[in-house]
C-alpha cells in the first residue's frame, strides 16, 4: 500500500509540474530575439509598453529619494551656484526638447538611452553601499536605493531586448554600437562620478531617468503609434 | 511789502525798489525750497528689490515667469529679466515681455530647454537706481503644470433600471498627445445638488468617464483635471452640470397607493381576527376533550348547587325515580280513626294482610293503590293489588290527625299533638287513646322533622273563603293537592265525592284561626 501511495504521489507531482511549466510558458516565457522555437514571443508595442512602464517608475523612485533628500540636505537657494552642478552624464548629449528629440534618429536616440543606462550603473551600486552604511536613513530610504539600482539594470536590459527587435525588424539598422562593446560608451572625460556628493547625485539621476522614460516614449511612438500616444 | 514801503520811503525811492527785488529773488529760494522738501517727503528712491514668484510651464515645451515688482520709487520704473543657463554661456534677457501679460516673461520654444537648469533674475531700474531680485533656480521639468481640460460635456442614459451619466472632454489645446512627449492622467469630481462633498475618480488617460451611482431627480456637477507626467495637477474646469429627469415620479403615487391600500387591508384583517380571537383560538387550538367517567356528569359538578349534585350523578334514567320521589315526599300521612264501625266493616277484607303497624297513607304521587285505602272503598278493588305496595316504616311520613274543629284552638301550633296507638287492628287501621298526648312521645317515622301544625281535614269548600272542615269522621277523607304533585282524588273516594281543592302554596291548610304561636 505505501508503495502505491508514493507512486500516485510522485505520478501527480509530476503532472502539477508539467502544467505549472505550461502555465509558466504562456504567462512569463523568455522573450524571444531571434526566433527561437518554444518561446513566446512579445510584439515590439508590448516590449514598448513594459519598458515605458519600467522607466516611469523608475524615475518615481529616484524623485521620492529625491525629495527626502532635500529635506535633510535642502541646500538654501543663496547657495546655488551659477553654473550649478555638473552631472557626469552631461558629457552625453541629450536632444534637451521635442523637437530636437523628434528630429533625432532613431538610431541615435536608442542609443542615447541605452548610453544613460549605462553610466548610472556603478553610480547607483556605490550610492546604494553608501546609504546602507549610513544609519541616518531609514530603512525605506536604503530599500528605495537598491530599487533604483536593480531597476537600471533591469531597464537596460530591456532597452536591449527592444534595440534587438528593432534591429531584426529592419526598424533601425545595426549601427548601434553600445550593444556591441559597452564599455566604450563610458566618456573617457566624464567627472568622476566619485566627488559628488549623494545629493547631487540623486539630482543627476532624476532628470536623467525623465530623459529615459521621454526618449522611450518618442521612440514608440515613432515607431508603434497606437492610441497610447 | 512794496507799497508799505512806498508809504515809508516816500523820500527814499530808489532804496524801496531794490528792497522788492530781493524780496522776490527770497521768495523764489523759498518756493523752491518747498518744492524740494515736497518732493523728498514723497520718497522718490530707487525702486525696490522685485521678487520672483513663480514660473510655469503648461505643457514641457514653453514656460512663463512672473515676479511681483516692489516699490516703484515714484518714478517710472522699468524691470528686465535676465537669465543664465546651464551649458549655455552668457547671460540673456527675456524673448517676450508681453505676450504673458505684466510682470511676466514668456520662454517660447526656442529658448526653453528641458532639464536644464535656468537661474532667472530680474532688475527693477528708474532714475534713481537699480535693485535686483534674488535668483530664482528652475528646470522646465519641474514647472510642468497644464491647463485644465476644455469641452466638459456631460449627457444622461435614461435607463429604466438606473439612469447614468456619460461624461466627455477634451485635453487642453496646447498640449501634444500624439508625439508621447507628454502623458496626461484625468481626474474628475462629482457634487450631487447643493452639498459640498466632492467624489474624486481616477480617469487615467481616457477622455471619458461614466457614472453610475447616480439617483434621479438630483443634480450633478461635473469638473476635470489633468496632469501631464510628473508634474502638477491643472485647475479644475469649468464646472458643467445636468439634471436628471425625475421618471420615476409617475411611478410613486402609485406605488403609495398601493401600499397604503395593502396597509389598511392588513389592519382590517387585523381587526378581524381580534374581534373573532375566540373562534379563531378554537379553530387553531381546539380544546381537548376531558376525560370522561362514567356516572358522572361532570359540568353539573362543577356547576355545583345541592340539587344539582345529586343530578349530576345520574346519568341514565334507570334510577327509580321513587326514590326521589320518596325524598320529596313528605305529605303521607295517616288517616286514623277512632270510628270503629268504620273499621269493622273492613276488616274483613283486611284480615289476610299483615302489615305490622300500617300507617294509611296517602302519597300524593305513587300510591293510588295503597293498602291503607281499602278501607274505604268498600268497592275499590283495585286496592287488592296494594298489598305489595307497602311502605315500609323507614320511610318519611307523619301522623296525620283528624281534628275537630274545636280542638284546634286549644292545641298548640308548635306542639305535636299525637295520639298514642291503643291498638292496631288489621292492616291499615289503627285505634288510637282519646288521650292526646302532648309533646311526651310521639310516632315519628320521619327522618326529617316537619313542622307541628294542626292540620284539619277540608270537608268541603263552599266558596273563595269558606273551608269547611271535616269533623272527626274517619270515613271522610279529603286530597290535598300540592304545588307539585297531583292526586287523583276520584280513584280513591269514589264514593264521596270531594271537591278537592287545588292549593297554590304549600298545601298545607292552617287552622283558623290560628293560635298564637307561645
Amino acid at each position: 500500500m505505501p508503495g502505491t501511495i508514493r507512486s500516485v504521489s510522485l505520478v501527480s507531482v509530476v503532472l502539477l509540474v508539467c502544467l505549472s511549466s505550461r502555465r509558466t510558458s504562456v504567462g512569463a516565457a523568455p522573450i524571444c530575439t531571434n526566433g527561437q522555437v518554444g518561446c513566446h514571443v512579445l510584439s515590439l508595442d508590448n516590449l514598448f509598453d513594459r519598458v515605458i512602464q519600467h522607466s516611469a517608475r523608475m524615475h518615481g523612485i529616484s524623485s521620492d529619494l529625491h525629495s527626502e533628500f532635500e529635506q535633510y540636505f535642502l541646500p538654501s537657494k543663496n547657495q546655488i551656484g551659477r553654473v550649478g552642478r555638473i552631472c557626469h552624464t552631461s558629457t552625453i548629449i541629450t536632444p534637451n526638447g521635442k523637437e530636437n528629440a523628434q528630429r533625432m534618429a532613431r538610431e541615435q536616440l536608442t542609443e542615447v538611452i541605452l548610453k544613460l543606462l549605462i553610466a548610472w550603473r556603478d553610480p547607483l551600486w556605490h550610492f546604494h553601499q553608501s546609504m546602507a552604511h549610513h544609519h541616518d536613513f531609514n530603512n525605506f530610504s536604503s530599500n528605495k536605493a537598491l530599487e533604483m539600482n536593480d531597476m537600471v539594470h533591469e531597464l537596460r536590459q530591456g532597452v536591449e531586448k527592444v534595440a534587438e527587435k528593432m534591429q531584426v525588424l529592419g526598424i533601425i539598422s545595426n549601427s548601434v554600437t553600445s550593444l556591441a562593446s559597452p564599455e566604450v560608451l563610458l566618456p573617457s572625460d566624464s567627472a568622476d562620478w566619485r566627488l559628488m556628493k549623494d545629493y547631487d547625485l540623486l539630482y543627476c539621476f532624476r532628470r536623467d531617468s525623465n530623459k529615459v522614460q521621454n526618449y522611450l516614449k518618442i521612440l514608440k511612438c515613432r515607431i508603434v503609434p497606437d492610441h497610447g500616444c | 511789502m512794496c507799497q508799505h514801503q512806498f508809504y515809508v520811503a516816500k523820500p527814499a525811492l530808489k532804496s524801496s525798489v531794490t528792497v522788492c527785488a530781493r524780496m522776490r529773488r527770497d521768495l523764489r529760494g523759498a518756493l523752491l525750497l518747498l518744492l524740494t522738501a515736497a518732493v523728498q517727503s514723497s520718497s522718490m528712491s530707487a525702486p525696490g528689490k522685485p521678487v520672483l514668484l513663480s514660473c510655469r510651464s503648461p505643457e514641457k515645451e514653453t514656460f512663463t515667469c512672473w515676479w511681483e515688482p516692489g516699490s516703484d520709487g515714484a518714478l517710472p520704473t522699468t524691470h528686465h529679466l535676465y537669465y543664465e543657463r546651464e551649458r549655455l554661456e552668457g547671460t540673456y534677457e527675456c524673448p517676450d515681455y508681453l505676450s504673458a501679460g505684466r510682470n511676466s516673461c514668456f520662454f517660447d520654444k526656442n529658448h526653453t530647454s528641458i532639464w536644464v537648469d535656468y537661474y532667472l533674475t530680474v532688475m527693477a531700474s528708474n532714475a534713481l537706481g537699480n535693485a535686483t531680485s534674488d535668483p530664482f533656480k528652475m528646470d522646465v521639468m519641474e514647472i510642468v503644470k497644464p491647463d485644465a481640460p476644455g469641452n466638459v460635456t456631460l449627457w444622461v442614459e435614461e435607463r429604466e433600471a438606473s439612469p447614468c451619466v456619460h461624461v466627455r472632454w477634451m485635453p487642453p489645446s496646447n498640449t501634444d498627445t500624439k508625439s508621447g512627449w507628454v502623458t496626461i492622467k484625468y481626474e474628475l469630481r462629482v457634487k450631487k445638488d447643493n452639498s459640498n462633498n466632492w467624489k474624486e475618480y481616477t480617469s487615467g488617460t481616457q477622455t471619458h468617464f461614466s457614472l453610475y451611482s447616480v439617483s434621479p431627480g438630483g443634480v450633478y456637477t461635473v469638473q476635470v483635471r489633468c496632469l501631464l507626467d510628473h508634474g502638477s495637477w491643472s485647475e479644475w474646469s469649468n464646472t458643467t452640470f445636468v439634471k436628471i429627469s425625475n421618471y420615476l415620479q409617475n411611478e410613486r403615487p402609485l406605488s403609495m397607493l398601493i401600499s397604503i391600500l395593502s396597509a389598511i387591508l392588513f389592519i382590517m384583517a387585523g381587526l378581524i381576527l381580534i374581534a373573532k380571537r375566540k373562534s379563531v383560538k378554537q379553530w387553531v387550538l381546539p380544546p381537548v376533550p376531558g376525560p370522561k367517567i362514567r356516572g358522572i356528569n361532570s359540568q353539573l359538578l362543577q356547576s355545583g348547587g345541592s340539587d344539582n349534585v345529586g343530578n349530576a350523578l345520574i346519568i341514565k334514567q334507570s334510577f327509580p325515580p321513587i326514590y326521589f320521589v320518596w325524598e320529596d315526599q313528605m305529605e303521607d300521612y295517616l288517616i286514623v280513626t277512632e270510628n270503629e264501625d268504620w273499621l269493622s266493616s273492613n276488616s274483613q277484607k283486611r284480615k289476610k294482610s299483615l302489615i305490622p303497624a300500617c300507617f294509611h297513607f296517602d302519597s300524593e304521587i305513587h300510591s293510588k293503590e295503597s293498602p291503607c285505602h281499602q278501607n274505604d272503598w268498600e268497592k275499590d278493588e283495585e286496592m287488592s293489588q296494594v298489598d305489595n305496595n307497602n311502605k315500609p316504616f323507614t320511610n318519611t311520613g307523619y301522623v296525620d290527625f283528624q281534628r275537630h274543629v274545636e280542638n284546634v284552638q286549644e292545641a298548640d301550633v308548635k306542639h305535636v299533638d299525637y295520639s298514642r296507638v291503643k291498638e292496631v287492628k288489621g292492616d291499615n287501621v289503627l285505634f288510637l287513646e282519646k288521650e292526646k298526648v302532648q309533646s311526651s312521645g310521639y310516632m315519628d317515622f320521619q327522618r326529617q322533622e316537619r313542622i307541628p301544625e294542626d292540620y284539619s281535614r277540608v270537608k268541603e269548600v263552599e266558596s273563595d273563603h269558606l273551608v269547611v272542615l271535616q269533623k272527626q269522621n274517619a270515613a271522610d277523607m279529603s286530597c290535598k293537592d300540592e304545588g307539585n304533585h297531583y292526586t287523583d282524588c276520584a280513584l280513591h273516594k269514589p264514593r264521596k265525592p270531594h271537591v278537592c281543592t287545588e292549593l297554590s302554596d304549600s298545601g298545607y291548610v292552617d287552622t283558623i284561626p290560628a293560635p298564637p304561636l307561645m
